[in-house]
């Protein structure tokens, strides 16, 4: 396939990128005692896109013999110059970047294909069984095991011929509480680059279990906050959201061009001096997270970008297309997520770096607050970067000391007034994304995660 | 292709049931797909796809496993898989297939003129919607917009004799506006529109809408104080704050999986009584219309809620053997995906007094454009913010409102909802009126 990809990438007469994908997925999901879906996905195919008269077309094909695949660049190519006339600003050139060759295998050392279909299934079964025998109140359970499994070949005119292998499995737990007529829901969930082992390394499935059923349990006796604006401590996982939702998007080039509240912002402080926010290809501070890639979709290293240095706003995340508007190295930062998707501007694991502050200390000196941990159900952020999160658990702050847990909590604001009231950062790392995905069109497998920190933001809640 | 999709899915059951399988069902699909994408008021690109897909469930006794290939000739190795995974999972009495019924064929799912529609013309109708926002306010962007248009056929067949095929043509198309005056920046409105047939496209009115909602919401300023009240919820509100949470409960798989409320609510007030929903899958011109669902039983209309009264559930096969009760066909999903359960052309019956009825009796409150937030369909509780929102003072819109956050329980709006109005939208498959809800916590930034 690679040769024939390189050889009809060389015979193009405009610029053009060639990318094959076989993707597998398995699914199992084991609820209330029954198997729900034991599922095994294939796709296979391949994308094609051609840049022509400064304008981009893109076809895809499930043909791989030759004849189907010189169709589908001859239809990247027509609808190319079909869209010639009606483009208003053209595409003059891609930035030039060392492409990649070669062969980028994953980093994981117990392959998912060494583990029998068996092993896990009953590691589901065995999972769900616990949640449901962990209280009488969880009148119900479900455990699920994903896995994605990729292999690429990416071919373009101007020298890219990669071969790229990836391996994403991911875990869930859910539990349903109920009593007295109420109903509360606890999940959790681990997700990584890499193999069996892998994903259990940070959690294991009893770890799972253990905070499924506590939330669950503990959220139907909570109740809901008061609403306005206070200090908070957030999590990791809540600060790889903000990262990635509200700050993150932003500075994805293509939406800046669109009017991102960061245009013509870089060099101008956005942050609190504690804030060094990047996005990174690698997987820094801990291995495995779930945006980890050694290549984007156009060919380009993905190595570590800082967006923001010390409150300072430093770079965008960029595509070749828009690396050369900006006249700026690409940052790798194309994505596809499958054969039928053009690559897009997408994060990878976008996170807070350390600070120097023990965890503890953050709680100290709050009298009224609230510690938010973890993503629940969804949320939103616009290009103004104003955002709006559910959060998973919640917990009153008094007089410096962790207590109650209250339910139904949103915390919305504007990202960055937010980053510019941070006045302590932790010292402790994770990656917090978990079995969750990113959507701008199309999905990405992405991470998110950084360190505690202590901020001020506004928590949605009721009023009498 | 040689062969129709509907004889392959054929040849997929047969060889299911060579490799060991007691039953099976292979879906097929096959879809020729053109878009136009504008972004940033300007054409992105155009793309074209063409893709074939199956998706194979095999029953080993009451055990079942399913698998999915794009390629037409992994067809075979996926039958064999399903079968494999099959006979590696436990039971459920459950996993049965229906028995084949006579599917009438729904008029005017395929529009011949469809065949001869082409790029040039996708990319027209995009630029096309970039001129009409400009024609209501230069002020509007239109930072996202697609038109796409997709022909295809779908078929089904399983070892109790279903075996139906339908060819479909359906165009789709998006817009998503901003206004910038100045420094000012108004929130983003997204608006969806849909045909069946070339003649029945229209992509002015969705443009000219989410152009409005953009304009409307320039120079909102924070709601000043916090309160609890009414709040009038437009369609598109209404949809991610009302009809998520109803699908949910009125999921057959959901009382089985013990997270509905409404498992054992049939027959009893769960709305009040200006509340009815009906479900219609043969609905003419309707997006989701079509002769028969993913497990190819025949579609019909359903009452879902009848003037606050439970009237049915969702139901798909499984749901309906495992509850013993009528399978309402709302199999959903596509080749790759088990069949599982979804609306198809959903409707809450309009009411009799006009939105601006509904605002007119309301002392404080808020008209909210569009819903940004969390649903947690289990409790009910929702928590986030009414984007494109209005204030409502002694009767009338006062001013458009910023960084306003609202949270209340959708259980406890449906039992005390206050007024439906005349007026409806249609969102894809969604047909929708305004709302009017009470008790809701508006909570100022």
């Amino acid at each position: 396939m690679q040769q024939l990809l390189e050889r009809i990438a060389a015979e193009a007469e405009d610029w053009t990128e060639l990318r094959f994908q076989a993707r597998q997925t398995r699914t199992l999901t084991v609820r209330n005692g029954l198997l729900e879906a034991s599922t095994s996905v294939r796709l296979t195919g391949v994308g094609a896109r051609v840049l022509a008269l400064g304008v981009f077309g893109f076809a895809s094909t499930t043909d791989l013999t030759e004849k189907g695949l010189r169709a589908a660049v001859a239809a990247a190519r027509s609808a190319a110059r079909t869209s010639a006339a009606a483009k208003r600003d053209r595409v003059d050139k891609l930035a030039s970047a060392s492409l990649a060759r070669g062969v980028f295998p994953v980093d994981a050392r117990d392959p998912l294909d060494a583990h029998p279909l068996e092993e896990k299934l009953a590691l589901a079964l065995a999972t769900e069984a616990r949640v449901r025998a962990a209280s009488a109140k969880i009148i119900s359970a479900a455990a699920t095991y994903d896995e994605i499994q990729d292999e690429k070949v990416l071919v373009t005119s101007d020298g890219a011929s990669a071969r790229i292998f990836d391996s994403k499995p991911s875990f869930r737990v859910l539990a349903i509480a109920r009593e007295s007529g109420d109903q509360s829901l606890g999940y959790d969930t681990v997700g990584v680059t890499g193999g069996w082992s892998d994903l259990f390394a940070a959690r294991t499935t009893d770890e799972l279990v253990d905070h499924a059923v506590r939330l669950a349990v503990d959220s139907l006796s909570a109740p809901q906050p008061e609403g306005g604006t206070v200090p908070v401590v957030l999590d990791p996982e809540l600060v790889g959201l903000l990262c990635h939702e509200a700050i993150g998007h932003t500075v994805e080039a293509d939406i800046v061009l669109g009017g991102a509240v960061t245009a013509d912002r870089i060099g101008h402080r956005v942050a609190s001096e504690l804030v060094t926010l990047c996005d990174s290809g690698l997987s820094p501070y801990d291995p495995h997270a779930v945006g980890t890639l050694p290549v984007d979709d156009e060919g380009v290293a993905a190595g570590r970008t800082v967006i923001i240095e010390r409150g300072v706003l430093r770079s965008y995340l960029h595509n070749r297309e828009t690396a050369a508007y900006y006249g700026v190295a690409p940052t790798g930062n194309a994505r596809a997520f499958v054969y039928s998707d053009h690559p897009i501007i997408r994060m990878r694991n976008t996170y807070i770096e350390p600070g120097k502050d023990e965890v503890e200390a953050l709680f100290a000196g709050i009298r009224h607050g609230y510690y938010l941990k973890g993503f629940a159900m969804s949320g939103q952020a616009d290009s103004n970067a104003e955002f709006m999160f559910g959060v998973r658990e919640a917990r009153r702050i008094m007089d410096g000391k962790v207590g109650q847990l209250v339910r139904g909590v949103t915390i919305s604001g504007n990202a960055f007034s937010v980053l510019k009231s941070v006045d302590a950062v932790a010292h402790d790392f994770a990656w917090e994304k978990g079995a969750g995905s990113c959507g701008k069109g199309q999905p990405a497998k992405v991470d998110s995660g950084g360190p505690h920190i202590r901020c001020t933001l506004t928590i949605g809640g009721r009023q009498e | 292709m040689s062969q129709s999709i509907l004889d392959l899915c054929r040849s997929g059951v047969a060889a299911a049931l060579r490799f060991g399988a007691t039953g099976a069902e292979v879906y097929g699909q096959s879809a020729d797909t053109t878009s136009a994408t504008i972004e940033k008021h300007d054409l992105l690109m155009a793309k074209t796809q063409q893709e074939t897909a199956f998706g194979i469930r095999a029953f080993v006794g009451s055990r079942l496993g399913f698998a999915s290939t794009n390629d037409t000739d992994d067809l075979e190795r996926a039958c064999r898989e399903a079968v494999v995974l099959a006979k590696a999972s436990p039971g459920d009495p459950g996993n049965v297939l229906p028995e084949a019924q006579t599917i009438a064929p729904v008029e005017g799912l395929y529009d011949p003129e469809s065949a001869r529609y082409t790029t040039d013309r996708a990319v027209e109708q995009a630029i096309g919607m970039l001129r009409i926002a400009e024609s209501v306010d230069r002020r509007v962007v239109i930072g996202d917009a697609e038109f796409a248009f997709k022909r295809g056929e779908r078929a089904v067949a399983n070892s109790h004799g279903v075996a139906a095929s339908e060819r479909t043509s359906l165009f789709l198309y998006s817009a998503l506006a901003t206004a910038k005056d100045g420094d000012r920046v108004s929130n983003m409105d997204y608006q969806f529109g849909a045909a069946r047939s070339v003649a029945e496209i229209d992509v002015e009115p969705i443009v000219r809408r989410a152009s409005q909602n953009a304009l409307d919401s320039l120079g909102a300023e924070p709601c000043g104080s916090s309160f609890r009240g009414p709040a009038v919820l437009s369609p598109q509100a209404v949809e991610s704050l009302l009809v998520g949470l109803i699908l949910y409960q009125a999921n057959a798989r959901n009382t089985l999986r013990r997270q509905s409320r409404w498992g054992d609510c049939l027959g009893r007030k769960v709305a009040t009584s200006s509340v009815t929903l009906v479900d219609d899958g043969r609905r003419p011109g309707g997006v989701a219309a079509s002769a028969f669902d993913r497990e190819g039983v025949p579609h019909a209309p359903v009452t879902i809620l009848e003037r606050g009264v439970l009237a049915s559930l969702f139901h798909n096969t499984y749901s309906a053997a495992a509850l013993a009760q009528r399978n309402t066909a709302h199999a959903v999903g596509s080749a790759q995906t088990v069949p599982a359960i979804g609306p198809t052309n959903l409707a809450i019956l309009p009411g009799s007094a006009s939105k601006d009825d509904l605002i007119s009796e309301i002392g404080q409150g808020l008209l909210v454009t569009r819903f940004s937030g969390n649903v947690d369909p289990v409790s009910g509780d929702f928590s986030g913010v009414a984007k494109g929102a209005q204030l409502i003072r002694d009767g009338r819109v006062q001013r458009a409102v910023s960084g306003t956050l609202i949270a209340g329980n959708v259980f406890e709006c449906l039992e005390t909802l206050s007024g439906i109005s005349q007026e409806e939208e249609t969102i894809v498959n969604l047909t929708l009126p305004y709302v009017r809800v009470e008790g809701v916590s508006v909570t100022a930034a």
